[in-house]
């Protein structure tokens, strides 16, 4: 179903920030919470949740917005974590220069990355993708100097502030919460941009976008270095957290899982991954705690969404609320007529 | 001489078993995407479902020739249910080829956590109905090893030959090329998909029952060979017979004869290598597709 | 193309969003609800495998666990306190590890911890203890690292390492096939190449000499591209450190093949386990490794051991069940010693500690929080490990390489 609005291509872009808006506040709600009851362990999973959130959101930009399905972006994400934990452990304990160097790895890496990968679509982009995260994680399992297949503890906390570092569960979580913001509010505005646009294209008709001028193979590949660049500083935050890094960070699970997150919450949203991811995150664990079966529950959730909703939740969501909105404020109600393609 | 005889022989030779191996999964991956328009990622766990389910039939008292023989039936009847049931759903969207791929990775998912739900997370053992070795022109050969290689072959060309000889065939490949145009002569377009994703999942698990005393069973066997399958399908062309099978025959011999040179484990990333040069330089694959072949 | 008009509101989203904040508020209320505990119960975490490739490892692990606590209960518990076994999946996932066992400490406010299996979970669980001042200990993980050049002060090892392993194996091979030609054969990453180096070390130390060395990747299906090269160098003894489902590939071609014939197998003791000698069968028979236990050991401790872990379990333990059973007895020891459960005390308490377990005295080593036991060489015989070697303690514990503490 695609409802054309003025705005963007296909999408309410008046709920979507209304829904996203209503997460950081839900977020923000929770930090109070949990800080005055002295809460550790929450705020932790929840960081971990905003941290893959950030994996999901790289995985929208390419799924959602380019019509590329990814399935190794763990790669970017693991790398991201490795160069981050060996920044710390063997040269600055800086937060900012972690980050930074991640950001600088994963954007040549993806710039790699792309130029293997770009030249195909759909089906075989995916098995690309698949196979160099399979390739590379069995080299870095391998390697000794990276801890090879126990991976690397040890790592210490990295200093943000003065009086703020990364071991602080509280400011941590403020901390990450406020990279997602700035993530997830740099592309959507970039998606408002041309080459938001361009974006869109590609994926609706990547051929016509070339009689139209625009090198669709160019726009395909900045966006592969953008969302290696997302994945691989969300990454970077993991060892930060949780102090050690394991090559399991980038083995097909969490590529997997990834996806299975943005497609819940729903594709191409941007916001509908962050939900998708925090709530997968906490219903993984706690479905986990009652079962080890829990794959079952997980993947049969999936599959109904394939099926019955492949716009996910926030995908479904979103149009409702636009009309809410619109309805608020009084607009004149003439029927508005949208295609729809057969599903 | 001697190293021709004593150690690069026995290497074609086993890298021909493992070769129709291979040949078998990915046959039934290339038809389904052939004619389907399919991708199937719970391929590998069809495999494995078909050893689980000649481990069940063996444990109920049935001998291994049994089971070879009631596996597939049972493996085509589960492929077919799948099909109308899920598959179908998704089948007539715009974005079908990523949905089926999602589909089929969740019931993946769920398929493995099954099978570790019912028959535990230990490896299970098959015990092979044919014993001992022969010895020819010095290299020493497991009779059981020799079967599988013969009955692949025979299995593979009994394929070939249903797909390209037989009106059955000729049906199918016409759904696969018109599907508008089949169903308006009054072929049963639906039934027809259908069937031939359940013989897609039929091969798989006969290679699951084949397979099983060599390699033994284990819920998460299926991953064994999906990356060679996709690389050996995508390298032969999606959809073509001729491409699997050389494909398949030709990239094990590759793995087999380099692990003589470079150590193993570049073995699979080797494979990965020529995948994605071919994809870069001929996308097609080197025999293209069943249904406009 | 179908035209609709937008008037219609769907009503699915409502209810989805119910459930979507149910099973939210139900994940924070749970915890509410554990923190209402009873403060007399003496509480330990277990984190271990229940689901994936090692589950029938941390299926073990839970039937050792289970039965001590249960007995132990059944005496009195540990200074007057019920013991109460808390469980969580760690999936043999070191990231999925490291948050259940904050969970544990966090929220279920654990005071001791155990159940890891692989080696990355327990050093990172090891990383969480220290944060959160507790101690734990691992009863499966057997990298030396553990308690050598990674050791911690809050982790502790009751089971004994690969170095141990190898030094029993290594004493029988020595004494049974003198300057014997070993091929070596093991899974191409980290483990299973320092598994073979270590075994290496310590065989030609005692005059070994080496045919010819391989590695295959890890999930490798099919080893028969390397039997040629195994037939050509002629080895006497093959030594693999393979393990789960590649030991039954291995074996099972290796007796297709006709390879073993004649030639001595041994191996690591993760090669050849209860998990995957079923699968195994007839192409086990023959194979000696280095452990730390075997249910044919014949003590009356261990007879009674087994009886009630038959009992309880409705199958024979092996050496994870057993080295589990013992950990809860080892903490009872500890705890009685410094008569309380503060971490520091019962951390000094625990070194040096010597207590009573189904294969005899085992003594914690102060220096590196090793324990201290005899070490078998048992060959595999339908299915039995008979025992066919012994080494003390102090002969098979190797050098104190723990220099953080």
């Amino acid at each position: 179903m695609h409802e054309v609005t003025s705005r963007s291509l296909g999408h309410p872009a008046r709920a979507l920030h209304w829904l996203a808006g209503l997460f950081f506040g839900l977020a923000l709600v929770f930090a109070i919470v949990a800080w005055t009851v002295g809460d550790v362990f929450f705020f932790r999973l929840g960081t971990e949740a905003l941290i893959f959130a950030g994996l999901a959101l790289s995985v929208d930009l390419l799924l959602g917005r380019t019509g590329l399905l990814p399935l190794g972006q763990a790669l970017f994400f693991g790398m991201g974590a490795y160069v981050s934990a060996l920044v710390l452990k063997n040269w600055s304990s800086s937060f900012w220069i972690a980050i930074a160097v991640a950001l600088v790895f994963s954007a040549i890496t993806g710039l790699i990355g792309g130029l293997i990968a770009i030249r195909s679509k759909g089906v075989y982009f995916a098995l690309i993708s698949f196979g160099l995260a399979q390739v590379v994680s069995k080299i870095i399992f391998n390697t000794r100097e990276l801890g090879a297949s126990d991976g690397m503890i040890g790592v210490p906390v990295a200093q943000i502030a003065p009086g703020l570092e990364s071991g602080q569960p509280a400011g941590f979580f403020l901390v990450v919460l406020s990279i997602l913001f700035i993530l997830y509010a740099g592309l959507a505005y970039l998606m408002e941009t041309p080459f938001g646009r361009q974006l869109g294209a590609v994926r609706t008709n990547e051929q016509r976008l070339s009689f139209l001028g625009v090198d669709p193979w160019r726009t395909k590949l900045a966006a592969f270095v953008g969302a290696a660049c997302i994945a691989g500083v969300s990454g970077a935050l993991y060892p930060m957290l949780r102090g050690f890094v394991s090559p399991e960070l980038m083995f097909f699970q969490v590529s997997g899982n990834a996806v299975i997150n943005v497609i819940v919450g729903g594709t191409g949203t941007l916001i509908g991954p962050v939900y998708g991811s925090a709530l997968l995150t906490v219903l993984r664990s706690v479905v986990g705690s009652y079962t080890a079966h829990h794959q079952i529950v997980i993947g049969i959730l999936f599959i109904l969404v394939v099926i019955v909703l492949p716009r996910g939740l926030i995908g479904l969501a979103a149009p409702a609320l636009q009309e809410r909105l619109g309805r608020r404020e009084g607009a004149v109600r003439t029927p508005i007529l949208h295609a729809e393609h057969p599903q | 001489m001697d190293w021709i005889q004593f150690v690069l022989a026995p290497q074609i030779v086993n890298g021909l078993a493992i070769g129709v191996a291979v040949v078998l999964m990915a046959l039934g991956l290339t038809i389904i995407f052939g004619l389907l328009d399919v991708i199937n990622m719970a391929h590998g766990e069809f495999y494995a479902i078909g050893a689980y389910v000649a481990v069940a039939l063996l444990g109920a008292g049935l001998t291994f020739w049994w089971a070879l023989a009631l596996t597939p039936l049972l493996m085509a009847l589960i492929g077919y249910v799948t099909e109308r049931s899920l598959i179908q759903r998704v089948f007539h969207s715009k974005d079908r080829h990523t949905l089926t791929l999602l589909l089929t990775f969740g019931i993946g998912i769920v398929l493995e956590d099954i099978l570790k739900l019912v028959f535990g997370a230990n490896p299970l053992r098959v015990e092979a109905p044919i014993s001992g070795a022969t010895e020819m022109l010095g290299l020493f050969f497991p009779n059981y090893r020799l079967f599988v290689m013969g009955l692949g072959a025979s299995i593979i060309i009994a394929v070939w030959v249903l797909v390209f000889r037989t009106s059955l065939g000729a049906m199918v490949r016409a759904a696969a090329f018109d599907r508008q145009m089949t169903a308006s002569l009054g072929v049963p377009v639906n039934r027809v998909y259908a069937a031939t994703f359940a013989f897609g999942v039929a091969l798989a698990g006969v290679s699951g029952v084949l397979l099983a005393p060599i390699y033994s069973v284990f819920p998460t066997m299926g991953r064994d060979f999906v990356l060679i399958a996709f690389s050996v399908v995508i390298i032969g062309g999606m959809g073509s017979i001729k491409g699997a099978v050389i494909a398949g025959l030709l990239l094990t011999q590759i793995q087999s004869i380099s692990s003589l040179f470079i150590s193993p484990v570049w073995g699979d990333p080797l494979l990965f290598g020529i995948m994605v040069l071919v994809l870069m330089w001929r996308p097609q694959g080197l025999f293209g597709r069943l249904g406009h072949a | 193309m179908k035209l609709k008009a937008i008037t219609t509101t769907p009503r699915i989203n409502v209810k989805r969003l119910g459930i979507a904040t149910a099973l939210a508020s139900a994940a924070l209320g749970l915890p509410v609800c554990a923190m209402a505990q009873d403060a007399s119960v003496i509480r330990i975490g277990v984190v271990t495998p229940l689901s994936g490739t090692y589950a029938g490892i941390g299926q073990q692990v839970k039937w050792g666990l289970d039965l001590a606590a249960a007995q132990l209960n059944a005496s009195g518990g540990i200074l007057g306190r019920k013991l109460e076994l808390i469980y969580e999946d760690e999936e043999a996932n070191p990231a999925v590890a490291v948050q259940k066992a904050e969970k544990l400490f966090q929220v279920s406010k654990v005071d001791f911890l155990t159940g890891t299996v692989n080696s990355g979970s327990t050093l990172a669980v090891g990383q969480v203890a220290e944060r959160n001042a507790r101690l734990i200990a691992t009863t499966v993980s057997f990298a030396d690292s553990i308690t050598g050049d990674k050791c911690s002060p809050n982790v502790f090892r009751v089971n004994a390492r690969a170095g141990m392993q190898s030094a029993a194996l290594a004493d029988w091979m020595a004494s049974t096939r003198p300057n014997a030609n070993v091929f070596y054969l093991g899974p191409d990453y980290e483990m299973g190449r320092s598994t073979v180096a270590a075994f290496k070390s310590a065989a030609e130390g005692k005059g070994a000499k080496t045919a010819g060395e391989v590695f295959a990747p890890l999930d490798n299906k099919d080893y028969s591209p390397f039997f040629g090269q195994i037939r050509a160098a002629r080895p006497t003894v093959i030594y693999t450190s393979v393990a789960g489902n590649d030991t039954v590939r291995l074996f099972n071609q290796m007796s297709e093949f006709g390879v073993s014939n004649n030639i001595q197998i041994v191996g690591a003791s993760g090669t050849v386990t209860s998990q995957n000698l079923p699968a195994i069968g007839k192409a086990a028979n023959g194979f000696v490794t280095g452990v730390g236990y075997s249910p044919l050991l014949d003590s009356p401790e261990n007879k009674k051991f087994i009886a009630d872990f038959q009992a309880a379990a409705k199958t024979q333990p092996d050496l994870y069940g057993a080295d589990s059973y013992g950990v809860l007895f080892f903490y009872k020891a500890a705890v009685e010693k410094a008569k309380s459960t503060d971490t520091d005390k019962v951390r000094e308490a625990m070194r040096g500690l010597q207590w009573a377990t189904p294969q005899g005295m085992k003594t914690m080593r102060a220096g590196d929080h090793q324990a201290m036991q005899e070490m078998y060489a048992v060959k595999v015989n339908n299915t039995q490990f008979e025992i066919v070697g012994k080494v003390a303690a102090a002969n098979a514990i190797g050098p104190d390489t723990c220099t953080k503490f």
